[in-house]
């Protein structure tokens, strides 16, 4: 009588556990569909649309500006590039590469040397090297960053959603025969100043993309100036 | 020995291990280095005249901008006088500040020229990543001599001696690599710099490469084009009508670009305020020979010293002298 009354206990009690673990489940699924489901990489080539801006110096496409040390993402004050083609030399419009622009998964490292004899950055994959200050600047993505040193990612992003977020700490900028880091996070991981990581929107059934990240430069002439790096096109899936 | 001496050199031996310690100078010595490292392309008399050439050429540039470029593209009517400021804003600021950062640049450059051989000086010393071991190593020798010799209670004169060496090699030490000269040039650099080597000096500085920056490339991309186009000038006539400009605008990328131009050198000042902190929080620098020199001198003496005394005849306890008598041999009684 005993032994019956404590193996309906135990039976018991494992139902109970059993419900409590459902139940668990079902909430985090629950969690997960309002946070719009399980994210997903987008593994390919983010082509950039070219920068354009009207004549009242609005931009669209992609482009890139330059916060000057103790600004802010939204108020500035950012660096004027007097080379820049737009109307508002605020903005320094980009034109797609030769890959047609930013790959995820793989990198685009620059070439060697990465620079000419004046001092103009040479890589040209991702976007084509562009005028700032007198000097042309140029992006690539590098296993080793060529700043830092350090061994970072090949640049990633995901959506979930239409939400785009990502990691592009192997975005390198060459310019005036010198290299700054301009991802986010840093290699080592950090968000300094003003750095922000990629946020965007993405829309399946186009593949159309806007993403932007902010990058805070770490040392060398450029110290504590900021890029913000604005890119928009259309995705296209690596093939396999 | 006599043990009071050797647990002095013991002690004395564990001071200079201390040292580097308490000074933090595995830290900061090594961040000496890399600062001397990534100054030595600015640290030259031929370096700083070179960037004296460049405030010259901006200088001429903005009066050039201000004086002749102005007056063509007004009696052209091009861009009247009144509008040019508005017309070229970058322009009109860079002339607006540029005597403020004439003064301050010159001055920076006169500092940076007059430190050239306090510099060298301080460059030619050890590396400063081995000036922790210079105390470390010097100090484990002494410890271990006297710690040797006290726990075998030596009575030898080796140790002794090894003392007195290592005590004569810390004075010689100094002298050997003219640390009575060179370290006070150290110290009078660390104090020049000081003004120099602050956050917010070098962005003001590097708010000045900006400004000029970007009147430079308004000057080249926009106002000298509109010259050239409705001024109806041609390459020729632009370099002898504003020469000044013209070589400002060849010599950009050169100093912006190149590896010992005003760029890379901002990015050496600002790539060192964190390492200039580090070795301007060391002790003076014209106190480093005595580091070597006191405990060397205290350490000679105490080697000398150490010597436990003879015991001289004077003091040996006489003894009665017993009077010799002679042997008789004892009959037996048997």
């Amino acid at each position: 009588m005993t032994n019956r009354r404590a193996r309906l206990r135990v039976l018991a009690g494992a139902l109970a556990a059993s419900l409590a673990l459902v139940a668990t489940a079902l909430a985090g699924a629950s969690g997960a569909e309002a946070g719009g489901g399980k994210s997903k990489k987008l593994v390919g080539t983010f082509e950039l649309d070219a920068g354009t801006c009207d004549a009242a110096g609005v931009a669209t496409g992609s482009y890139f500006k330059m916060i000057q040390p103790g600004g802010t993402i939204e108020a500035g004050p950012v660096l004027p590039n007097v080379d820049s083609t737009c109307s508002n030399k605020d903005v320094t419009l980009l034109e797609p590469g030769t890959d047609g622009g930013l790959r995820t998964g793989k990198y685009q490292p620059q070439p060697d040397p990465a620079f000419d004899a004046t001092g103009n950055g040479l890589a040209d994959r991702i976007h084509t090297p562009t005028g700032f200050f007198g000097i042309d600047f140029a992006s690539s993505t590098n296993k080793t960053d060529p700043q830092t040193g350090e061994q970072v990612p090949a640049i990633t992003i995901k959506v979930k959603g239409a939400k785009l977020s990502g990691n592009t700490s192997a975005y390198s900028v060459a310019y005036g025969n010198q290299q700054f880091n301009q991802g986010a996070p840093k290699p080592d991981e950090s968000l300094p100043g003003l750095t922000r990581k990629l946020t965007g929107t993405y829309a399946a059934s186009t593949r159309e993309f806007e993403l932007e990240w902010v990058s805070q430069i770490v040392g060398g002439p450029f110290n504590d100036f900021t890029g913000i790096w604005h890119l928009e096109g259309t995705f296209k899936p690596s093939k396999g | 020995m006599r043990r009071a001496p050797l647990v002095c050199a013991l002690a004395l031996g564990l001071g200079l291990v201390a040292v580097p310690f308490i000074f933090g100078m595995f830290d900061r010595a090594p961040r000496g280095a890399v600062m001397l490292d990534e100054f030595r392309p600015f640290m030259t008399d031929e370096t700083i005249t070179t960037f004296d050439g460049y405030l010259a050429e901006m200088d001429a540039a903005e009066a050039e901008a201000q004086g002749d470029l102005r007056a063509f593209l007004a009696e052209s009517g091009v861009v009247p006088d009144a509008g040019f400021d508005q017309e070229f804003p970058l322009v009109a600021s860079f002339s607006e500040e540029w005597p403020a950062i004439d003064e301050d640049m010159s001055g920076l450059l006169a500092d940076i020229g007059d430190n050239v051989e306090n510099y060298e000086a301080v460059d030619a010393l050890p590396p400063f990543t081995l000036f922790p071991w210079f105390f470390v190593a010097p100090g484990l020798l002494i410890a271990g001599v006297a710690g040797f010799a006290l726990v075998r209670r030596s009575t030898g004169s080796a140790a002794r001696w090894a003392l007195v060496g290592l005590g004569v090699g810390l004075i010689a030490a100094p002298a050997v690599f003219q640390m009575f000269t060179r370290a006070p040039k150290g110290g009078e650099m660390i104090d020049r710099f000081r003004p120099i080597m602050e956050r917010d000096r070098v962005q003001r500085i590097q708010g000045y490469f900006v400004t000029i920056g970007a009147a430079e490339g308004t000057l080249r991309a926009q106002a000298l084009p509109l010259a050239q186009e409705q001024g109806g000038l041609s390459e020729a006539d632009l370099d002898e009508r504003f020469p000044a400009i013209r070589e400002l605008n060849r010599d950009w990328q050169t100093i912006v670009a190149d590896d010992t131009g005003f760029a890379a050198m901002i990015g050496a000042m600002s790539d060192n305020v964190d390492n200039y902190e580090a070795v301007d929080a060391l002790p003076p620098f014209s106190l480093f020979p005595w580091f070597f020199v006191i405990p060397g001198v205290l350490l000679a003496g105490v080697g000398l010293i150490s010597r436990r005394p003879t015991p001289a005849l004077a003091t040996v306890p006489a003894t009665p002298a017993r009077t010799l008598e002679p042997s008789i041999p004892q009959r037996s009684t048997r």
